[in-house]
């Protein structure tokens, strides 16, 4: 079968010594940054963005996956141990996994959630292999009207997944189509609000606003709260689950596998909303329901698999349709893009090594991660013991050496500056960064394709509509946003009947 | 009225923004639906940006009340000011002297720190961003001072 083929090449990618060390490279930063607290993936990836110019297109995105998915590895750890998140997507684990150490199961817990993990990841790295090809052939057959449509999709799904207020997070994404405005026009070469600034006609840095978004304004936000770490650790006693504890487990590991897989392809989606949403489904499904808030191992594998899956399989958008599903990948299209590489449809047949050595390191990254983790488990808690003053002026000259070396000037220096400053200000005034960096990515393509669609149409807009599979695109677009802003009405309806 | 002080601010900003871009985008040529000249897309957007903006305002006059947080300006500045440093020191200074420059500057931004902490943070990621940037990566830029003539 094709499918063992494609692997086999995939796996003779992977296991080359530069992928292989690489990977490690990547799920190794990637635990230890989900074991800190205050510096999340997409900071970090956007951070060694500029390291990864010198390597292969394919290293780079390995390296990069690896950090993703190490990071939800890593973040389970603390959880479990500290009852302290180190990313947002272990948040649900606290709520059980932390019950569980506190009874003694501190092992257990751990060792669920890293098999479990691994478990997710495998099946999921499956699908990306699987519906990879299936899901490019349809996407060969798209004319520029439903490249548009689907990124009006993706933008539109991402807004109303994203977390607060809809309409600030549609705003969001629409300022960051308009900060990918900037730059040269590609059709006429006509300069857009580049100030006659030289270093603008290409466009704003992706690297500037991302580090900037994310890693500095991160910085000042972690700056003003008082730190608050305990010292108080559980001991980690037997690694082993009992007989019992692992027959419990067996179903919400399917079940979160299946929630996480599901949701990770959404656009927007991604692994906290997963994680939720296994913990949500196990609370209500499961035969121990009851036991749910004192320690329920199921409260713990299902959404640790459901994360882990969420992770791989939102790659499937960025691999097949060139659309990213969140922040990390769209950092991930930015990477690619560098490297000269466009994502899209034909990713996989001009650059079969890229795609399938992907796919297959990230199973090999799985296994790597199970065997970083839970033996040094000791390790990564001693980690948590680097204060957080040591850590952030590292994090800031990483920033400031990367973003220079880009393009050897300091203008995106001071952009990135810029960035973190206006980054602080919409996090002040609860602004979501994400949807802008989706925005802003897709903003380019987007125009490209609206313009070429309206020339064929001879400047006819029902060209979208007429079109099945756009108008299909469009249709799910509007139920979308439709059923999302209903309950917030009603909400609100209700609101104002109680204080009548 | 329960005003919502962060999203009316938002809304305010989103509104401002796109007056701003379709200021500027008078420059541009609109062209036809059929064939956009560059200033068509950028219209679009900024339009609906700017009612975007406004349904964020006028909501915000009721969902409320959420007030504007304050802000850690000391933390803010600092951290700004060490980029700065940072970008005004690298190519006549080198890359030493910018590391430097930026830890000292951000040091200030948390009270914890110790003078000699942070001397041994400076020497620690100067070696590092040596081994990292220079030994690694071969980034070209000066490590010392242009004026001791040692580039």
């Amino acid at each position: 079968m094709d499918l063992f083929a494609n692997l086999y090449l995939g796996f003779s990618v992977a296991l080359s010594f530069e992928n292989l060390s690489f990977a490690l490279l990547g799920a190794f930063i990637g635990t230890a940054i989900g074991v800190l607290p205050g510096i999340g993936p997409v900071a970090t990836i956007s951070l060694l963005l500029p390291i990864t110019f010198g390597m292969s297109a394919t290293t780079a995105i390995i390296m990069l996956a690896g950090i993703y998915y190490g990071a939800q590895y890593g973040g389970s750890t603390t959880s479990i141990l500290l009852n302290l998140p180190g990313e947002v997507s272990s948040v649900v684990t606290t709520l059980e996994g932390y019950k569980m150490a506190r009874k003694g199961r501190a092992g257990a817990a751990l060792t669920i959630a890293a098999v479990g993990s691994f478990f997710a990841g495998t099946i999921s790295t499956l699908l990306v292999a699987a519906s990879g090809p299936l899901l490019t052939s349809v996407a060969l057959s798209f004319g520029p009207a439903d490249y548009f449509s689907l990124m009006l999709l993706g933008l539109i799904i991402s807004a109303v997944l994203a977390q607060g207020s809809i309409v600030k997070a549609i705003a969001m994404v629409v300022l960051g189509v308009a900060l990918g405005l900037v730059g040269t026009d590609v059709q006429t070469g006509q300069q857009r609000f580049t100030f006659g600034v030289p270093e603008l006609s290409d466009g704003i840095g992706f690297v500037a606003v991302a580090m900037g978004m994310f890693g500095i304004a991160e910085i000042i936000l972690n700056l003003e709260r008082p730190e608050s770490r305990s010292v108080l650790t559980n001991k980690v006693d037997s690694l082993w689950l009992t007989r019992e504890e692992f027959k419990r487990s067996i179903a919400p590991v399917l079940r979160g596998t299946a929630i996480g897989s599901t949701l990770g392809i959404l656009p927007g989606g991604g692994a906290s909303l997963a994680a939720f949403g296994s913990y949500m489904m196990e609370s209500k499904v499961s035969k121990f329901r009851h036991e749910f808030g004192t320690g329920a191992i199921e409260g713990v594998a299902g959404p640790e698999a459901a994360n882990n899956a969420a992770a791989q399989t939102s790659f499937i958008p960025l691999l097949t349709l060139g659309i990213p599903a969140n922040a990390v990948m769209a950092l991930m299209v930015g990477a690619l893009i560098i490297q000269g590489i466009q994502p899209g449809p034909r990713m996989v047949e001009a650059q079969p090594d890229l795609f399938w050595g992907l796919i297959a390191s990230m199973w090999v990254g799985n296994l790597m991660l199970l065997v970083i983790n839970l033996p040094m488990i000791g390790m990564w808690v001693k980690l948590l013991e680097v204060p957080y003053r040591h850590l952030y002026p590292a994090i800031l000259i990483f920033c400031a050496i990367g973003v220079y070396s880009l393009n050897n000037n300091v203008f995106d220096v001071y952009l990135t500056m810029l960035f973190g400053l206006f980054g602080y200000l919409c996090s002040k005034l609860k602004l979501e960064g994400a949807p802008m960096l989706i925005g802003f990515v897709l903003g380019p393509m987007m125009e490209e394709h609206l313009r070429r669609a309206m020339l064929l149409s001879r400047g006819d807009p029902m060209v979208f509509i007429q079109r099945p599979i756009s108008a299909t695109l469009l249709a799910i677009g509007a139920i979308a946003l439709i059923t999302m802003l209903l309950p917030a009405l009603r909400k609100k309806k209700e609101a104002a009947l109680a204080e009548g | 009225m329960k005003i919502n002080a962060k999203d009316v601010a938002s809304g305010a900003l989103l509104i401002g923004i796109a007056v701003i871009g379709l200021w500027l985008n008078q420059d541009h040529t609109l062209g036809t639906a059929r064939r956009m000249g560059p200033g068509y897309m950028p219209m679009m957007t900024f339009w609906l940006l700017m009612g975007l903006g406004a349904i964020v305002l006028l909501l915000g006059l009721f969902n409320g009340p959420d007030r504007l947080e304050r802000w850690a300006w000391r933390e803010l500045t600092l951290i700004l000011a060490s980029l700065v440093v940072f970008a005004l020191l690298l190519e006549s200074g080198g890359l030493f002297l910018s590391i430097a420059g930026l830890v000292g500057v951000a040091a200030l931004g948390d009270r914890t720190h110790r003078p000699l902490g942070v001397l041994g943070l400076m020497v620690f990621l100067m070696a590092l961003c040596w081994f990292v940037f220079i030994r690694e990566l071969d980034i070209r830029v000066n490590l010392f001072p242009v004026f001791l003539g040692m580039g």
